[in-house]
């Protein structure tokens, strides 16, 4: 896959400032398990929050692959700081493909500058894989609605200035996927609650929170399409936002490579580095060859989403599907190279483990990839 | 403000792959070029400098014609435009012939204040800034820790760095500043300027664009490098473990050896 | 034209500079390989002194008396002096390689066109011309350089050549200022820093602290053992950007470089941009507690430890030896 010259370049001032800035926090991220603000705030003014939103509204206007390039080379070095971009821009794709010209300008110029942060939040305690639980309930009152619920696993929920509800606004509709609408909810209304903030395997460092929403009333003109498009708007986001995800993956998968590489010429066993062994070289190989196959197929999803190409649910899916199972894979031989020293945490491995298995469980798990990809393959187009 | 900035593509100091070629002269091709590091404190002061007073920064290079890759980068920090001196004739200059070549070329912009670093990683020479200010015949305001320009009054004062301390010197502009890292750390670019620099003139000029008579005729430079070669290793050392008062036992008895306590 | 190689001296604090005499002694020594002569200059507000004795390493020493250098930047006025000597017959100039004679070579060069050897540590007489040696591209290279042309200019750095006094003193021949070629700036103040004087160069003795000491309060130690020795302390790139010394501290690629008889480096990995500012020292000891610190390779006595508890074990130590 050739890359542009934007494209090249983006992706190389990415990881130097990811190599220099945010490598070195990542232990601590993970280990404090808290919030980087400072991370939040150095990818915002670096105008890296501007890559995936359009020039007039303050963003770069580059496409989806370069996203993907940026949140691949952050989370090579920390899986929480590449999410910071991989949510927000998820957040941002309910209004940019259903927003109105004027939701689009009231709310994405402050995302795009980073400034204000978005959360997505569709997932509830019983509607997980299966979003027919969903029971958060929007109610027409006026010029209003009034949302009673709550949602579970948001990420970025406990820091966002707003959060994109789906709802639903007709629970006795005829058709399942009518029920819903995509609500913009800002966190300073009255009745937002964030009541839960979960401790995690991984990506400790990002806040996956549980909000609960009490009697929260929001104008009629923050519901992003019209009503009854929310599940449909949700499918529309997955196929650009899936993408960021594999794209995470890759990038965890490429740094615990690395420093499984780099340790096997450095640890000598048997009066030799532990690279010439060739059960050390045949791992190594199959890592490498398994994130590069990850990370091509990537590059090919995003050009066939970005071009209109039909199928954009099954490559989001396939994509995704197999860099989430390359990152499980590739860090947990990771941690077999290392050794005992790959179950410490002197050394990221075990970290770059713990990140990676939550690729193969947000965003759609991997089972779901698997229906998406095989409900294409079968309907014969 | 007009604040000209003489930067130059030097090998990466970090990726360590410099090598002088057979005419003992830097093989520039052999290893990846970067803003000599000086040099970005010098921009990054010159930045800042016209945020607070308005005005361009220029970058001003005399390189092969590859040189144009650094200097986007000086551009993507915010400088507005660059000047990009090379010529085949050019390749291997020795220090007089750089200073005269960069002195007529600044000498074509109308600038308040010329800025270079204190020297260069890969020649370390650290006049070709004082030669230029020389050929000018402005003032130097060299070894530079931090510059505070008085446009209204036309003069700039500088901290400049002494054994002591520092010294506060002025001078009326147009005026030339060596900078030292003391003026701050340089910023990275942002996207948004890595962008923008793409379509940032870069004017390239040649030796005949300058005037005559900056290289020598018969391209014999001043000084030549007759040898090169790599440094003597010293001798290995001895490592010491232990508890620390055994190591600080050992350390005395070493120093003593050597009547060095 | 016979070889006439003019040494030009710098003052600091009303004497001679160490590097001054080491810059006359190489003076001496080429122009007595070449078959010519030496001479010293002195430019300053009060010459009389360090031309004296200046004289006791070579022959002829001109002394200018500029008042203005009392506020002015010397670079302009010496190099006006060297200009006039050049036009009587000064054939190659030897200046020490420090801020100011950067300037004045850097300035020589604009305005005469002669030819630079720079930061050379020693240099030598091969035919008709010197040769410098000096060591470039972050210490990865030794090189030995000569002018093409009959004249040029050679910046001298500190430690490479030894002083040594004439057998005979020579003579001193007072001189008033010429008119500077280019505008000198004027210093309007002189601030002096505290922890900031050093003379790092002539120091015997350096102790520096790296990115190990971990805090201004934790340079403590590395003051401690600096004045036992007898020595300065110096830092790295990470300890000043870490704000816990002042620049004027900091040897490496872009800091100081220093040549001193002892190096002590605490907490100091010994990243090639430092190393390159210190990998000349005489003798170099290094204490580290990461036994993969790049300070190892260069180390006569590399100490694998922590320093907070090496160091004053190390202080008590040589306080005992001293019997107190």
């Amino acid at each position: 896959m050739r890359l542009t010259e934007e494209q090249q370049l983006l992706r190389d001032a990415v990881r130097v400032l990811a190599d220099e800035k945010i490598a070195p926090r990542a232990a601590e991220i993970d280990r404090t398990a808290t919030w980087p603000d400072d991370v939040r705030r150095l990818l915002a003014s670096h105008d890296i929050f501007a890559i995936p939103f359009e020039e007039r509204h303050g963003g770069l206007g580059s496409d989806l692959l370069t996203l993907c390039l940026a949140i691949e080379q952050i989370s090579r070095v920390c899986a929480t700081s590449g999410l910071i971009l991989a949510v927000q821009a998820l957040g941002a794709i309910p209004i940019q493909v259903a927003g109105t010209v004027e939701q689009q300008d009231r709310w994405l110029p402050g995302l795009a500058s980073g400034e204000m942060l978005i959360a997505f939040a569709l997932t509830e305690a019983d509607a997980g894989s299966d979003p027919s639980g969903i029971r958060t309930r929007a109610v027409r009152d006026g010029d209003d609605y009034v949302i009673n619920g709550t949602k579970r696993f948001i990420s970025h929920g406990s820091v966002a200035d707003s959060v994109v509800v789906f709802a639903a606004t007709n629970p006795d509709a005829e058709k399942a996927s009518r029920r819903l609408s995509a609500i913009l909810v800002e966190t300073d209304r009255p009745g937002f609650k964030v009541t839960r903030v979960e401790h995690k395997m991984g990506i400790r460092g990002s806040p996956t929170a549980e909000l609960a929403f009490d009697n929260v009333r929001v104008p009629v003109a923050n519901r992003l399409g019209d009503e009854g498009q929310g599940f449909a708007i949700a499918m529309k986001t997955f196929e650009r936002s899936r993408p960021g995800i594999a794209a995470q993956a890759v990038g965890i998968a490429q740094g615990a490579l690395e420093v499984a590489a780099a340790y096997a010429k450095e640890r000598r066993q048997f009066g030799k580095p532990i690279a010439e062994l060739q059960m050390i070289q045949s791992m190594l190989a199959d890592m490498d060859a398994a994130t590069e196959a990850a990370r091509q197929l990537l590059y090919a999803a995003c050009e066939a989403i970005e071009s209109g190409n039909g199928d954009a649910a099954r490559w989001a899916a396939i994509c995704k599907l197999v860099a989430g199972d390359a990152a499980m894979r590739v860090t947990t031989d990771a941690v077999q190279v290392l050794g005992g020293y790959g179950y410490i945490d002197e050394y990221p491995v075990e970290r770059m483990m713990r990140d990676a298995k939550i690729t193969q469980l947000y965003e759609g798990t991997q089972q779901i990839q698997r229906l998406i990809v095989a409900r294409s393959l079968l309907a014969g187009s | 403000m007009r604040i000209v900035v003489l930067t130059k593509p030097v090998p990466d100091p970090a990726a360590g792959a410099e090598r002088l070629g057979p005419d003992n002269r830097l093989d520039r091709a052999a290893s990846p070029t970067v803003v000599n590091g000086n040099d970005e404190y010098a921009l990054e002061a010159a930045l800042q400098l016209v945020e607070a007073h308005g005005g361009e920064v220029v970058i001003l290079t005399m390189a092969p014609a590859n040189g144009t890759e650094t200097m986007r980068k000086a551009l993507a920090m915010g400088a507005a435009r660059g000047i990009h001196v090379t010529d085949d004739a050019l390749a291997g200059a020795d220090l007089p012939t750089t200073i005269r070549v960069l002195a007529a070329a600044a000498g074509q912009e109308a600038f308040d204040l010329l800025l270079g670093g204190l020297d260069t990683s890969d020649g370390a020479g650290g006049a070709v800034t004082a030669g230029v200010a020389a050929r000018l015949g402005l003032p130097l305001l060299s070894t530079a820790a931090h510059i505070e320009p008085d446009p209204a009054a036309g003069r700039v004062r500088v901290r400049r760095l002494s054994a002591k301390g520092y010294d506060i010197v002025e001078a009326p502009m147009p005026a030339v500043i060596s900078c030292t890292q003391a003026l701050g750390a340089p910023r990275y670019p942002s996207l948004k300027g890595i962008m923008a620099a793409r379509s940032r003139p870069i004017a390239a000029h040649s030796l005949a664009d300058l005037g005559d008579g900056l290289a020598p005729a018969d391209g014999a430079w001043a000084t030549r490098v007759v040898a090169a070669e790599p440094p003597t290793a010293r001798a290995a050392g001895r490592t010491v473990t232990g508890s620390a008062t055994d190591a600080a036992r050992e350390i005395a008895d070493f120093l003593a050896d050597r009547r060095l306590i | 034209m016979p070889a006439l190689v003019l040494a030009v001296a710098e003052v600091a604090d009303g004497s001679l500079t160490r590097l001054s005499t080491e810059a006359a002694t190489l003076a001496r020594a080429l122009a007595e390989a070449a078959g010519g002569t030496a001479l010293g200059l002195v430019v300053d507000a009060a010459p009389a002194g360090p031309a004296a004795e200046l004289a006791g390493y070579l022959p002829r020493v001109v002394a200018v008396t500029a008042a203005e250098l009392a506020d002015q930047v010397p670079a302009p006025h010496v190099a006006a002096e060297v200009a006039r000597l050049l036009g009587e017959g000064v054939t190659h100039v030897v200046i020490g390689a420090t801020t100011d004679g950067r300037d004045i070579a850097g300035t020589l060069v604009g305005l005469t066109g002669l030819g630079l050897l720079a930061n050379a540590d020693t240099a030598s007489w091969d035919g008709d011309a010197p040769v410098t040696r000096s060591v470039v591209l972050g210490g990865r290279a030794v090189t030995e350089s000569t002018l093409n042309g009959g004249s040029g200019i050679i910046t001298l750095r500190p430690g490479g050549v030894g002083a040594s006094e004439s057998a005979v003193p020579g003579a001193v021949e007072p001189r008033e200022a010429s008119t500077p070629a280019v505008p000198a700036a004027v210093v309007l103040e002189r601030v002096a820093e505290a922890g900031a004087e050093v003379s790092l160069e002539d120091a015997r003795v350096v102790v520096v602290g790296g990115r190990g000491v971990g805090s201004p309060e934790g340079f403590a130690v590395v003051e401690e053992l600096a004045a036992l020795l007898g020595g300065v302390v110096g830092a790295t790139r990470a300890s000043v950007d870490a704000g816990w010394v002042p620049y004027a501290r900091q040897i490496g690629q872009t800091g100081r470089v220093v040549k001193p008889a002892l190096y002590l480096g605490l907490g100091v990995s010994g990243a090639m941009q430092h190393r390159v500012g210190m990998q000349g020292s005489e003798v170099i000891v290094a204490v580290n507690r990461d036994q993969d610190a790049p300070i190892a390779e260069v180390a006569d006595l590399f100490v694998i430890g922590d320093l907070f508890q090496v160091a004053p074990a190390l202080a008590t130590e040589i306080r005992a030896r001293r019997g107190g």
